[in-house]
């Protein structure tokens, strides 16, 4: 059973880094982004390029392809997520339309042959942790997690930025009457919520091979983590660790696939009885 | 003038609200509009605040043309809003409903102004309370206090002291009259009770389905005139 639980440690904080980046988006601007997956996945790109043409040590690619995909994420809001806002079916399709244009320009621009990305050779080792082998990339994703929940919160509860955002979120008209700009605001979210995404991509990468379609895996698990933690960072935690922990559970005492339905069911159940999630991030959104 | 509007029309989707309003408020002076529920005086707060769904007509303050700017432009024009039914952020703390004012001040350095704690001292013990845990007394300091943080050249009041305790309205008028008299914060404020009106203001305007009927300074504001706009 403790390995079940420290596998399931690993496997939540897996979950989370690849839903933090949709709970911000989510969380905040309430834009379901289909096109989360293939910033994960651009973020995975952007690794491989900076390490396979710019010769950039993996530690560096991190924070750029934390850059290039927030980037990305910034144009896209600007050209057209900013006039979809509160038409949620709207915003969906269209950013289910912007996913397949990202997956055609992926592999026009870098083919269809999956590509590797070189992760530092300490990392490449297995740890013992509480008598279970655990690859050392997979705790250092389980470190990044808690790095990224905590410049997330250091983020939105430390600076002016964060106040603005909580402010849009909770009440927009009194947010504006006070002199934010909430179109600025919603934009930079948007390109932080992306930003983080592709850092899930440089984790990911390593974790798995570069494909143009490596994200539609990950949106899907995402999504899950999102919903069933109400569209709040604590609740999105919460939900990783708990799926993350039943998922190991589940495995351990039947099966991997029978363990994905079962979550599955259990999600579905959950969310009967509390349509709110976990905990809701509540804005008001006016 | 400080403000000065020239038929202002304004309305939400395509439902006309305001008529060919012609309104100023001169410097360090305090307007009073007054109106039955739903003759459009929180709709006037609206629109110079700019969160109407179209406006027409010009709105100008200190002589700067502000008829086509955003809210938060016209916030930061000096302009410190206490809605109706206060609208404090209530999963904000208190410091940080008071440093959200701070945005709109020029020459913003992230800190509370003094001023904001001094006239209400409860607020600086409960800094880090919960704004949703305040009574409504204590939440409409709190919008005092926010709509100050702006460092304001006119503040616009929307009813403060509807829905407040009898103690706590005669504590409230008695700060506004200190900002307004003592400290030349020029203010419009709606009001249904006429006795507050009466004490703060220096001009009234009478506002009926939409349009100015009647106005001048407060001095003149007749009882028939009250009974006339004013009585259910």
């Amino acid at each position: 059973m403790a390995n079940a639980l420290i596998l399931g440690i690993s496997i939540a904080s897996i979950f989370l880094v690849a839903a933090i980046g949709l709970t911000i988006i989510y969380g905040t601007a309430g834009v379901i982004n289909m096109a989360h997956g293939e910033f994960i996945m651009l973020g995975a790109y952007a690794t491989y390029a900076m390490q396979t043409y710019f010769g950039l040590p993996y530690f560096l690619c991190i924070p750029c392809a934390f850059v290039i995909v927030g980037a990305i994420g910034f144009v896209i809001e600007k050209l057209l997520i900013q006039y979809l806002y509160h038409r949620p079916l709207d915003t969906l399709l269209a950013t289910w339309g912007v996913s397949l244009v990202l997956i055609q320009g992926t592999r026009l621009t870098f083919g269809s042959d999956p590509k590797y990305i070189q992760m530092p050779g300490f990392l490449s080792s297995n740890i013992e942790l509480g008598g279970v082998s655990l690859a050392a990339f997979r705790i250092f994703v389980i470190l990044a997690a808690l790095a990224l929940i905590a410049l997330v919160w250091f983020v939105f509860y430390k600076t002016d930025f964060g106040i603005k955002v909580r402010a849009v979120t909770q009440n927009r008209e009194m947010a504006a009457a006070f002199g934010i700009n909430s179109k600025q605001v919603y934009s930079f979210t948007f390109a932080f919520g992306a930003g983080l995404a592709g850092v899930a991509g440089a984790l990911f990468g390593v974790l798995n091979i570069v494909l143009p379609t490596m994200g539609t895996g990950y949106v899907v698990q995402a999504f899950l983590i999102v919903v069933t933690g109400g569209g709040a960072l604590m609740g999105s935690a919460i939900a990783s660790i708990a799926t993350g922990e039943m998922q190991s559970i589940f495995a351990m005492l039947l099966n991997d696939s029978f363990a994905r339905f079962l979550i599955f069911i259990l999600i579905v159940v959950f969310l009967r009885f509390r349509p709110q999630g976990l905990i809701s991030a509540g804005g008001s959104r006016r | 003038m400080l403000l000065q509007l020239d038929k202002i029309s304004a309305f939400y989707g395509r439902t006309q609200i305001l008529r060919d309003i012609d309104f100023a408020v001169p410097k360090g002076s305090c307007v009073c509009v007054l109106g039955r529920n739903g003759m459009g005086k929180t709709t006037l707060l609206r629109t110079i605040m700019g969160l109407v769904d179209k406006m027409t007509g010009t709105m100008s303050m200190g002589g700067e043309d502000l008829s086509g700017a955003r809210t938060d432009e016209r916030a930061k024009h000096g302009l410190g809003y206490i809605p109706q039914g206060r609208q404090i952020l209530g999963k904000f703390t208190v410091r940080e409903n008071i440093l959200l004012g701070t945005f709109a001040k020029p020459g913003r350095d992230g800190t509370i102004p003094e001023i904001c704690l001094e006239l209400f001292p409860y607020l600086r013990e409960n800094l880090n309370r919960r704004a949703g845990e305040l009574s409504g007394g204590q939440q409409q300091q709190l919008a005092i206090a926010r709509a100050l943080a702006v460092d304001p050249q006119l503040l616009l009041l929307d009813e403060p002291t509807e829905g407040i305790q009898p103690n706590i309205v005669a504590e409230i008028g008695e700060t506004l009259a200190m900002l307004n008299k003592k400290m030349g914060i020029s203010m419009i404020l709606t009001e249904q009770h006429i006795k507050v009106a009466r004490q703060l203001g220096d001009h009234f305007v009478m506002m009926d389905n939409g349009r100015i009927v009647e106005s001048g300074p407060i001095a003149e504001l007749t009882d028939e005139m009250v009974d006339r706009h004013m009585t259910v």
